[in-house]
């Protein structure tokens, strides 16, 4: 652990953890400019800790990469409702800290601030919470940090009470890759929240990625990713509806990031994927907060007629990637003008071609990414055109089945895969 | 020589029991002959006022305070006149002597009670509280829940039931009654008149029964302790009133009155919390207490203890409290009694030396008159199975001979059994042993009081929490006009570094009052003070 870098805990830091000591409970919230939404959150947590954690050592870190709107002073002037402060006494002094991080500027080195700091004060459990988001509750800090605390889980993954047909990119992209290639059935591979134990924080200090680019914007897979990999006791947690102020994005900035991100993953990981066949599921612990949030209304006609117009400019930029069949199989759906689908096999194998493209640098990395967005789009408007008005339950069954389809075709990804060293 | 008449700010009070502090006559039951012959003692200690627990005639089915006869002795103990010069010798040693006042109830052996019972026209009937139904004042708590299912007990005799708020055999006085005051006053006046220094009220809050109110703390129990006080204060002078209500500081606060009512009261929430601070390592509950203590009459005082001859009570600490200390303090249910936990200092604390020690350096400095349990100056250990809290008041341990040398009697005629276990017993903890060395509790006890009465500052001074970031650090200010004491603690198992902010004190030189060590002069920087694993400084500050 390279707690004695100067860079990376303050002499200010320091001091005031030199007056915390230990704790039992760290929950560290990363920020920038987040003066509109970070007052809940504090107060969310500090109430989580009177209601959930009485007795516990605990810690608020707010770790601030340069915010120019008073968000520490927010996270500091933030107190508690008064009727929870009745109802509730709390045992303890409770200690709130906002520190800048240092070093590159980005999510991973916030990261690497709060876990460092849980680290150096061992802290039995960390939950880390995104600051965008104004739904969190303080069940979702308990749900976060219980199962760790008191069933010895190593890594919890939230589970969000959102509409099957709602986070496309996850159940598109991401979920099924994760699922394919390391075996593991994760709702929410790219959750900003997490809740951790010491034994994991510590692996994921061990390890060389700290300083890279990647880890600034690609953090949140890599650590379930790595949870995942590295054999540690992972589940479930059920949050609730998850509203941020800044939704996902389908466009090219977030498709390359987790285009990026997963290859990066993939070759992080590589000696434990290639041999898992098959997915089990995450243990669920912890009972169901708050009702499913409604469909999205989102036009997938309109993204399928993008599709089909962009695939004719695309064609130069994709054959280097895909194979002859893939690229056979997108120009048939673009050439249909009456209801052109995108079945779940051509999406497979097209996702996994451009793994191993974006792997092997065929091509400028964040060309590659840009080529994919289109087509992400295509299957996207398909999917919805399909199921936006179908059931939850029937849209569940096709997420499903599209899984599956992953973890079948995983041959078209290991077969092409070359560890990293061989390259 | 001129008697302070405030004398009680400045006490320190040791409390014990006549039946195991020292046999003087082989019944194995203690007395005051013995008690007298082991005045030195507590006379070297250090401390100058003793709290004696019941001595009365009782037919002792609540360990004396079931009093069958209110101007006497109990014969096993002793007489009269043994009590008399027992006073004389302490007095000689300048030790006041306080002894107890029950109010509250009496035994059911008590004449009076016997008399009332008798029939329902009988002049002493009105002395007690009784009703024909057992619906009247419905919803008043139950004290001791483990042994009593309501505060009405049928009387088949008279054939109505008797209010009582403690034990059933322990029926409550008629306060409403105004032969009954004027009774209670004759005791007292007995007492008094014997020099007697003043008397710990048991279970003041409960003189006076309203329907539809908690029957505690009622106003017109108020009027009942002026009556009293105020006939103390006609014929007496330097005379003491301690009350034993288990309340909240707020609620407390009114049994000092206007100066008219008690000269001290024992702050009870303050005691748990300071044993969830040591336990949590947090200064939080400590500090939360006594800053929600409200001011008192400059002629009062708070008595302040860790442990004595109940269990240590945890009904004014909140349900999350309450089970944190059960949890660690009572994890063995054979150590529960009523809402509390029937333990000595020592095992409370795992018999750890600096944790104890620790814990008497609080005691020592925080507001208030300190009361030591006897035993609890040696680390004396305690037996849980014994039943009631029997279990904190077996014999004191004097020596690792015969019975601890606190009776020649045959050891299974003993009052109580003596501690013997191998950690705690007689044959290792014990007076005479440590006092062979400097280092032993005993010794380390004594000085710890001989510093605190080298000033009056923890006595009549005001208090000053500072707040370091470091909430393991409990660190305070005494103050007593241009006197200064500054008290840093380290809650932690763990040694702790901390920063004070003492720049309103710049330019003086603490000076450490155990050692007299010199420290660095405060000056306009953070106080940087590192602190073992509960090791706690006490400093002088002086402007030299």
């Amino acid at each position: 652990v390279t707690v004695s870098q100067p860079s990376l805990l303050s002499d200010d830091l320091v001091r005031a953890l030199m007056a915390v000591g230990q704790v039992d409970v760290l929950v560290g919230v990363p920020t920038l400019n987040h003066a509109s939404t970070i007052q809940p959150i504090v107060r969310a947590v500090s109430e989580a800790f009177v209601r959930y954690f009485p007795r516990e050592r605990t810690l608020l870190l707010n770790c601030d990469g340069g915010s120019t709107d008073d968000t520490p002073a927010m996270v500091r002037g933030a107190t508690a409702d008064a009727s929870t402060v009745t109802m509730h006494h709390r045992l303890r002094t409770e200690h709130r800290i906002t520190a800048p991080y240092h070093g590159l500027p980005g999510k991973g080195s916030a990261l690497r601030q709060i876990l460092t700091v849980a680290d150096l004060t061992q802290a039995k459990a960390v939950a880390v919470l995104d600051a965008d988001v104004t739904t969190l509750t303080p069940e979702w800090i308990a749900a976060l940090v219980r199962p760790v605390r008191s069933q010895h889980y190593d890594y919890v993954a939230p589970i969000y009470a959102r509409h099957p047909a709602d986070g496309l990119l996850v159940t598109q992209l991401v979920r099924p890759v994760v699922r394919a290639a390391y075996g593991f059935r994760v709702g929410e591979p790219l959750a900003a929240e997490f809740g951790c134990s010491a034994k994991f924080l510590g692996h994921c200090l061990e390890q060389d990625v700290w300083d890279s680019d990647w880890a600034q914007y690609g953090i949140d897979l890599w650590i379930t990713s790595t949870a995942l990999a590295g054999g540690f006791a992972c589940c479930q947690a059920p949050l609730g509806p998850r509203q941020a102020v800044t939704p996902d994005r389908p466009g090219f900035p977030e498709i390359f990031r987790q285009i990026v991100t997963a290859t990066w993953c993939l070759e992080q990981h590589t000696a434990f994927w290639v041999r898992r066949a098959g997915s089990e599921p995450l243990p669920v612990v912890g009972a169901p907060i708050g009702t499913m949030a409604e469909a999205p209304v989102q036009d997938g006609a309109r993204l399928l007629r993008s599709f089909c117009s962009d695939l004719r400019n695309l064609e130069d930029v994709l054959s280097p990637i895909v194979g002859p069949e893939t690229l056979q199989g997108l120009r048939a759906i673009a050439a249909r003008e009456d209801a052109p689908r995108f079945p779940d096999s051509l999406w497979v194998r097209t996702v996994y071609e451009f793994l191993i493209a974006h792997h092997r640098g065929v091509m400028r990395r964040e060309h590659i990414a840009q080529a994919l967005v289109p087509l992400y789009l295509g299957r996207v408007g398909s999917f919805l055109t399909e199921y936006g008005s179908a059931p939850p339950t029937e849209i569940d069954a096709a997420l499903e089945s599209l899984g599956l389809e992953f973890e079948r075709s995983k041959p078209l990804l290991t077969d092409h895969w070359v560890p990293t060293g061989e390259r | 020589m001129t008697i302070d008449p405030l004398w009680y700010k400045d006490a320190i009070i040791y409390q014990l029991h006549v039946k195991t502090f020292a046999d003087s006559d082989g019944d194995g039951i203690g007395d005051f002959k013995g008690l007298t012959g082991r005045l030195d003692y507590i006379r070297d200690l250090g401390v100058d006022c003793l709290w004696l627990l019941p001595m009365y005639p009782s037919p002792f089915r609540d360990d004396g305070y079931d009093i069958a006869d209110y101007c006497a002795i109990h014969p096993s103990y002793g007489t009269l006149e043994d009590f008399r010069e027992f006073l004389e010798a302490a007095h000689a040693r300048g030790l006041k002597v306080i002894t107890e006042l029950v109010l509250n109830h009496t035994s059911d052996q008590h004449q009076w009670f016997r008399e009332a019972r008798r029939s329902r026209d009988d002049p002493r009937r009105d002395w007690y509280v009784w009703s024909d139904t057992d619906d009247k004042y419905a919803g008043v708590r139950i004290i001791f829940v483990d042994t009593e299912r309501s505060n009405w007990t049928w009387d088949p005799v008279s054939r109505q039931y008797y209010w009582h708020r403690f034990f059933s055999h322990q029926p409550d006085l008629n306060y409403d009654n105004p032969a009954v005051r004027e009774e209670i006053w004759r005791v007292m006046e007995f007492w008094l008149n014997l020099g007697v220094d003043g008397f710990r009220v048991d279970a003041v809050p409960y003189l006076i029964e309203r329907e539809g109110t908690s029957c505690e703390n009622l106003p017109e129990t108020h009027d009942v302790l002026k009556f009293l006080r105020r006939r103390l204060n006609e014929s007496y002078s330097g005379r003491m009133l301690l009350a034993e209500a288990n309340q909240w500081p707020e609620e407390v606060r009114h049994y000092f009155g206007d100066a008219d009512e008690f000269h001290m009261a024992f702050h009870f929430p303050l005691m748990p919390r300071m044993f969830m601070a040591l336990r949590l390592e947090d200064r939080k509950p400590l500090v939360d207490i006594v800053e929600r203590t409200p001011p008192i009459p400059e002629s009062c005082q708070w008595g302040v203890f860790l442990r004595n001859h109940d269990e240590l009570t945890l009904e004014m600490v909140t349900d999350v409290e309450r089970d944190y200390m059960y949890d660690e303090y009572a994890s063995d249910p054979a150590a529960r009694i009523n809402v509390g936990i029937r333990r000595r200092l020592a095992p409370l604390l795992e018999g750890d030396r600096k944790r104890i020690e620790l814990m008497n350096g609080l005691l020592m400095s925080m507001p208030g008159s300190p009361v030591i349990y006897y035993g609890d100056e040696i680390g004396m250990g305690d037996n849980i199975y014994l039943g009631d809290r029997n279990g904190v008041r077996t014999p004191m341990q004097w020596n690792g001979g015969w019975n601890a040398g606190f009776s020649t009697a045959d050891p299974e005629r003993l009052a109580q059994p003596l501690i013997s276990n191998p950690l705690y017993g007689y044959q290792s903890v014990n007076v005479d042993a440590q006092r062979r060395f400097d280092h032993s509790l005993l010794s380390w006890m004594t000085r710890l009081i001989k510093v605190r009465r080298s000033t009056r500052v923890f006595s009549r001074g005001s208090i000053t929490f500072l707040y370091p970031a470091n909430h393991r650090v409990l660190a305070f200010l005494r103050t007593l006009d241009r006197e200064q004491v500054l008290v840093v603690c380290n809650l932690s198992g763990t040694a702790q570094a901390v920063e004070l902010d003492l720049r309103a004190l710049a330019g003086a030189l603490p000076i450490e009052m155990f050692g007299r060590s010199v420290f660095p002069r405060i000056g306009e920087l953070p106080y940087m003070l590192t602190l073992g694993p509960h090791h706690f400084f006490w400093f002088r500050l002086r402007r030299v």
